[in-house]
């Protein structure tokens, strides 16, 4: 019978941790018929992938404490993988059956190079949206972290690995597209239907990865190597001592990570209609750990809604006249203030509010308990 | 050969702008472990004091170099006091603090004189070029080879032979035994940051007139200042030097043979193989702990 109760309680306990994740979910999803503007949906739809772009940081930065100052990289990858199927699909329209992708017509490219050719199945195209990033992240998270690189290091080698890919990317006219990146893209089309990007297809099969990046996160931290990995944050070398392969499970979350922020990179070219080398560029890596910071970066709805919010802030008020100018020094200024006095972030505040109201109430019913034996004891 | 010289001498140039840039980076760095991601901010406003100097004082680029080190270390006292100094032992959240203060001065530069590009003129003494070894070289670039040196020295001399500097290296021996002497580790820390500031300012007031001045203009200097300091080693100044000049001589030499994109990946990743395999820098010794 005990061990039944506790079962219950612990049911109880994962109900209660889930409920966030599921409120936040059922709201993404209702959405759209509040929202009766496809303009305004496919704007929600962008913020809504910068969502699922940061809950991939707070996983490997609020669980694994691996501050990657470049997981736009993973981002950008996973983009690209998407337009580069998605622009082959347009050169029967552009440049006849056995032609080339337009801007490679310019640049006097004569083959389609052999990198490309693969991209012709979309299915190559999504698994390499998500394997080539976690490859990627798996290959650089050997290298750091089997040499026992830490901290602000693992920052700087992330960041300039990132710049380094940019540059070629940019460097790479013929092949990729250089400054410009990949546009005029075709539209997605998958089991029969087809993605247009101001279109509830497309929002929905947004919210449907919203939903799946928030489990699959969800599960790992709840995981024996999701709890090891936050064991490895607080205590590296206690770990250590107790056998653990410390190294592979940083790069274990940190792959995870990278995959995640890739199925991220890929929904953004489907949304934007294109893929650009300012999406794995550094502005946006550092906005997304903005993004993770204000909203809290051990929580992964808090990481998510404080994208959303932020994002959505910023693309609203930068439309408006009177903040463009001085929306980018408001960001600053809460940031810092973030950084200085919410640690945690809007999630901390929002459970330390929590906690107080529910402290509250049971220091309130505890009187009323006390106030009833008081009173029997006086009858 | 003429070349070859020419391209030594291009590379000594980068390397005493890169010097110049990641010599307050690195004392703010080494000594006090904060990654400052506004620095490139203090380089810029370096760079726009030297403009306001001139367009509004109407006064020349070296008279105005030292009121300029003077301002932007307030700003860095300034924010060091109500900022970074209340992110004790937090060295990950300095770096977004840090980046958080950079986009505020970035915006508000941004508000108060516009985004339009200035321009600030070569001091008329030093506008005409030199003969060395028969090739001719402007003496401007001569003058900021000669003066990145003479902070360097300046710097070396403040951090070894001073009381302040003396104070500086106890605290970062023993932060709480310096204190237990009587040392006020709030105050050195406020003056470290805003010396080293103040020479991220001089270092923008000096290549102002290289290069148009604008808000974003430091965002490039601060990767590639952060780059100088983790090649030469954290605590080590002279490192600092070395790795100045080896990578302005790099980067111009591959430049040379290549393309700049080729020189900045090949450098990037050079970097990135360093910190795996020395974290303490190339020019620091291994210490026992």
């Amino acid at each position: 019978m005990p061990s039944n109760i506790s079962n219950s309680s612990g049911l109880q306990r994962l109900i209660a941790q889930l409920a966030p994740l599921l409120i936040v979910s059922a709201l993404v999803f209702a959405l759209p018929v509040l929202l009766n503007n496809d303009f305004l949906l496919n704007k929600v739809a962008r913020y809504l992938v910068l969502g699922i772009l940061t809950i991939s940081l707070g996983l490997s930065w609020g669980f694994g404490g691996i501050l990657n100052l470049g997981q736009a990289m993973s981002f950008g990858l996973g983009s690209y993988a998407m337009a580069m199927a998605l622009k082959l699909k347009t050169v029967p329209v552009h440049t006849g059956a056995s032609g080339l992708p337009d801007f490679m017509v310019w640049n006097n490219v004569q083959h389609l190079p052999w990198f490309w050719e693969p991209f012709r199945s979309l299915s190559f195209a999504i698994a390499a949206g998500l394997l080539v990033p976690a490859l990627v992240a798996a290959g650089l998270g050997w290298f750091m972290f089997r040499g026992r690189v830490t901290g602000v290091y693992v920052s700087i080698i992330t960041l300039a690995t990132m710049v380094v890919i940019n540059l070629v990317i940019i460097d790479q006219q013929s092949y990729t597209g250089g400054f410009n990146g990949i546009t005029d893209l075709a539209q997605l089309e998958l089991f029969g239907v087809a993605f247009d990007a101001y279109g509830r297809a497309t929002y929905y099969l947004v919210a449907g990865c919203v939903l799946l990046s928030l489990l699959v996160a969800f599960a790992f931290t709840k995981s024996r190597a999701g709890l090891i990995v936050q064991a490895i944050r607080d205590h590296e070398s206690r770990v250590r001592y107790f056998g653990y392969d410390v190294a592979l499970y940083q790069i274990f979350v940190f792959a995870l990570s990278a995959a995640i922020a890739g199925l991220a990179g890929m929904l953004y070219t489907v949304v934007m209609e294109f893929a650009s080398p300012t999406f794995l560029g550094v502005q946006l890596s550092l906005s997304v750990v903005v993004w993770c910071a204000v909203g809290g970066r051990q929580s992964l709805v808090g990481a998510f809604l404080g994208a959303v919010l932020v994002a959505g802030m910023q693309g609203a008020l930068s439309e408006s006249a009177a903040f463009l100018e001085t929306w980018t020094l408001v960001m600053g200024a809460l940031f810092v203030l973030v950084v200085l006095f919410l640690p945690k972030g809007l999630a901390g505040l929002a459970q330390a509010t929590w906690r107080w109201v529910a402290q509250r109430r049971q220091a309130a019913s505890g009187a009323v308990a006390r106030g009833v034996s008081q009173t029997e004891g006086s009858t | 050969m003429d070349q070859l010289i020419e391209q030594i001498v291009t590379g000594l140039s980068i390397g005493s702008i890169l010097l110049l840039v990641a010599l307050g980076l690195s004392i703010i760095y080494g000594s006090m472990g904060i990654i400052n991601l506004a620095h490139g901010e203090f380089v810029m406003l370096g760079a726009y004091a030297a403009w306001v100097f001139h367009t509004y004082l109407g006064l020349g680029l070296l008279a105005s170099l030292v009121p300029i080190f003077l301002v932007v270390a307030a700003f860095g006292w300034v924010i060091e006091r109500y900022v970074l100094s209340l992110l004790n032992n937090r060295p990950l959240d300095t770096i977004l603090a840090t980046w958080g203060v950079g986009i505020m001065l970035q915006q508000a530069v941004r508000l108060m004189v516009g985004s339009e590009l200035r321009y600030v003129q070569l001091p008329p003494a030093l506008s005409d070029s030199m003969d060395v070894f028969g090739i001719p070289i402007s003496s401007y670039r001569v003058f900021l080879f000669v003066v990145s040196i003479a902070l360097f020295g300046a710097t070396w001399l403040l951090m070894n032979r001073t009381p302040v500097g003396m104070k500086l290296r106890a605290i970062i021996q023993d932060r709480s035994v310096a204190a237990s002497f009587g040392i006020n580790a709030k105050r050195v820390y406020a003056l470290t940051f805003a010396y080293g500031a103040g020479l991220a300012g001089l270092a923008g007031a000096l290549v102002s007139p290289l290069k148009s001045v604008s808000p974003d203009m430091g965002t490039g200097y601060v990767v590639d200042a952060f780059m100088v300091v983790v090649l030469g080693g954290v605590q080590s100044l002279a490192g600092t030097v070395a790795s100045a000049f080896i990578l302005g001589e790099l980067s111009g030499g591959i430049a040379f043979l290549q393309n700049d994109t080729v020189a900045k990946t090949i450098v990037l990743l050079a970097i990135v193989v360093l910190i795996r395999f020395r974290p303490e820098g190339l020019f620091t010794a291994r210490v026992r702990a």
